[in-house]
């Protein structure tokens, strides 16, 4: 009875622990189905100067609530676009003061923006010296398929309205100072950018990839216009279908399918071994009995 | 009992081996048994991945290149920035280090991957690492039967550093924010191919489950990154 019972325990034990490793498989294809990308709390922000007579200023970011300033940008001129910053999301304070002026100092300007997570905004200074405001512009992080996106910007005041073309394409007629057109879908090409006033106009060659988002801004320059190319932000000009194939399966762990006969061949020669060695005993045991006294 | 406790280690002391030898058949079955049981055992063990072996190599020898903050600002007049095309790239944290093979795109509109398990290939459709954008990079997690370039990506932790060489000499350095696995079938195609308004990294190579019968993973696993 004994290394009947043995046996029977290490069989029960050896199939437990085939089973556990069973289970640890769908446990780990059950972990690999939620595949929803974790929620990024990041915004983004940046910061310009589009006011043409205002001199230089210092420009604060403030988290909502937070009387110390989370980014300072010192002397920004007409014509300064920062990168973007990348932010927690939540709500926050633009804050303009004269250049150099303390940091205590109350503001000339400033604005309340709210930045949501895989958004971005431009928060600029825009309009004449003598009425400038705080203007949060939003902006685009997609894309149509194979195609760019362009939006223009006009800060000349010389110039207060411009009409421009990409390509020879009109893209807006008579855009006005302080304004800003949407963003427009542009097929990807090396084009020429013309902006034209009613006494001046300026023209630039400007490559607009597809994947890419482009801000570009017409700016006063002393007696003339200039543009400004600003790449908003850029991606994959073609998004490759679905996920590369990127390995063969030398290291893979084995889904349940393929642990089967490997399971099934311990199990069958763990039964194999511990018959052989059952019947081994059994033959022992009369010898055994033969000297038990009866 | 006593009689019967000593008989036993009497008998026990005294037993043959020729007795044993006269079953044979047992003892095969008994040897061969324990033979398959060993070899299911390995079979096992190797099914379930375990045992495996890392390549370890040193931190780079270069740190980098300061970020480009606030302070520096687009000039109105100023050309477009060429960002300098990479060369090559080092992850300490899982020891990788591999030159830079470009990859377009292969006839069926899937991200060509390299030929060499053994080496990583950035996306030419993808912005250049360092630039505005999210520059995508892709190497294997194995081959047939060994481990490829990126068999570690999994492990890596945000905050691990990744140094992208370039033909300028230079160092990109990016941060890892998020390290995640995707099904296939549910690739987040907008998350990393699409814009970023930053310079961004995306690593990506297989991992999940190997289907057997189609002979690919099931799900990828995507490293993402922002510049230093």
């Amino acid at each position: 009875m004994k290394p009947a019972s043995w046996a029977v325990r290490v069989v029960t034990s050896v199939a437990l622990a085939t089973l556990a490793a069973f289970g640890l498989t769908a446990a780990q294809v059950a972990v690999e189905a939620p595949v929803a990308l974790a929620s990024n709390p990041v915004g983004y922000i940046r910061l310009a100067h589009f006011s043409p007579n205002t001199p230089a200023v210092d420009v604060y970011l403030y988290s909502f609530g937070n009387p110390s300033a989370q980014l300072v940008l010192h002397h920004v001129s007409y014509g300064t676009v920062s990168p973007f910053e990348p932010v927690s999301a939540g709500e926050y304070t633009v804050a303009m003061r004269d250049a150099g002026a303390a940091p205590g100092s109350k503001p000339v300007l400033s604005t309340a923006v709210s930045i949501a997570a895989g958004h971005a905004y431009t928060v600029a200074g825009v309009g004449p010296a003598a009425g400038i405001r705080l203007e949060v512009i939003s902006d685009e992080l997609t894309t149509p398929p194979g195609k760019a996106l362009v939006r223009i910007i006009q800060a000349s005041m010389q110039q207060d309205v411009v009409t421009v073309t990409v390509g020879g394409h009109e893209l807006v007629t008579n855009l006005k100072f302080a304004n800003a057109t949407p963003f427009i879908a542009v097929a990807p090409g090396t084009w020429s950018v013309k902006a034209t006033g009613s006494t001046e106009s300026v023209t630039a060659t400007i490559a607009l990839a597809a994947g890419t988002i482009h801000t570009i801004v017409v700016l006063d320059e002393p007696g003339k216009l200039a543009l400004d190319n600003l790449l908003d932000a850029a991606g994959s000009n073609v998004a490759p279908a679905g996920g590369p194939q990127a390995g063969f399966g030398g290291t893979a762990p084995r889904p349940g399918a393929t642990l089967v006969p490997w399971a099934a061949a311990t199990i069958a020669g763990l039964a194999i071994s511990v018959s052989g060695t059952v019947m081994l005993m059994r033959r022992r045991r009369p010898a055994l009995h033969a000297h038990r006294p009866h | 009992m006593r009689a019967d406790t000593a008989a036993g280690r009497a008998d026990a002391r005294h037993v043959s081996p020729l007795r044993v030898i006269r079953r044979p058949w047992a003892v095969a079955a008994a040897v061969a048994g324990v033979l398959v049981v060993t070899l299911g055992g390995a079979g096992l063990s190797w099914a379930s991945g375990t045992g495996r072996s890392a390549m370890p190599v040193g931190r780079p020898p270069v740190t980098g290149t300061p970020r480009s903050h606030w302070a520096a600002v687009s000039a109105p007049t100023a050309p477009a920035q060429v960002v300098p095309l990479p060369t090559g790239m080092v992850i300490p944290a899982i020891g990788v280090r591999t030159k830079l093979i470009q990859l377009g795109l292969a006839a069926s509109g899937t991200l060509q991957v390299p030929a060499d398990v053994g080496v990583a290939g950035w996306y030419t459709g993808s912005p250049r690492p360092g630039g505005t954008g999210s520059a995508v990079i892709v190497g294997h997690i194995d081959s047939v039967n060994g481990p490829g370039v990126f068999f570690r990506l999994r492990e890596l932790k945000p905050g691990d550093l990744v140094y992208v060489q370039r033909t300028d000499g230079k160092m990109a350095v990016f941060k890892v924010t998020l390290v995640q696995t995707f099904l296939k079938s549910r690739f987040p195609t907008a998350a990393v191919y699409g814009p970023v308004p930053n310079a961004q990294l995306r690593l990506i190579t297989c991992g999940g489950t190997f289907d057997v019968a189609t002979g690919s993973y099931l799900s990828n696993v995507v490293v993402f990154a922002v510049l230093q």
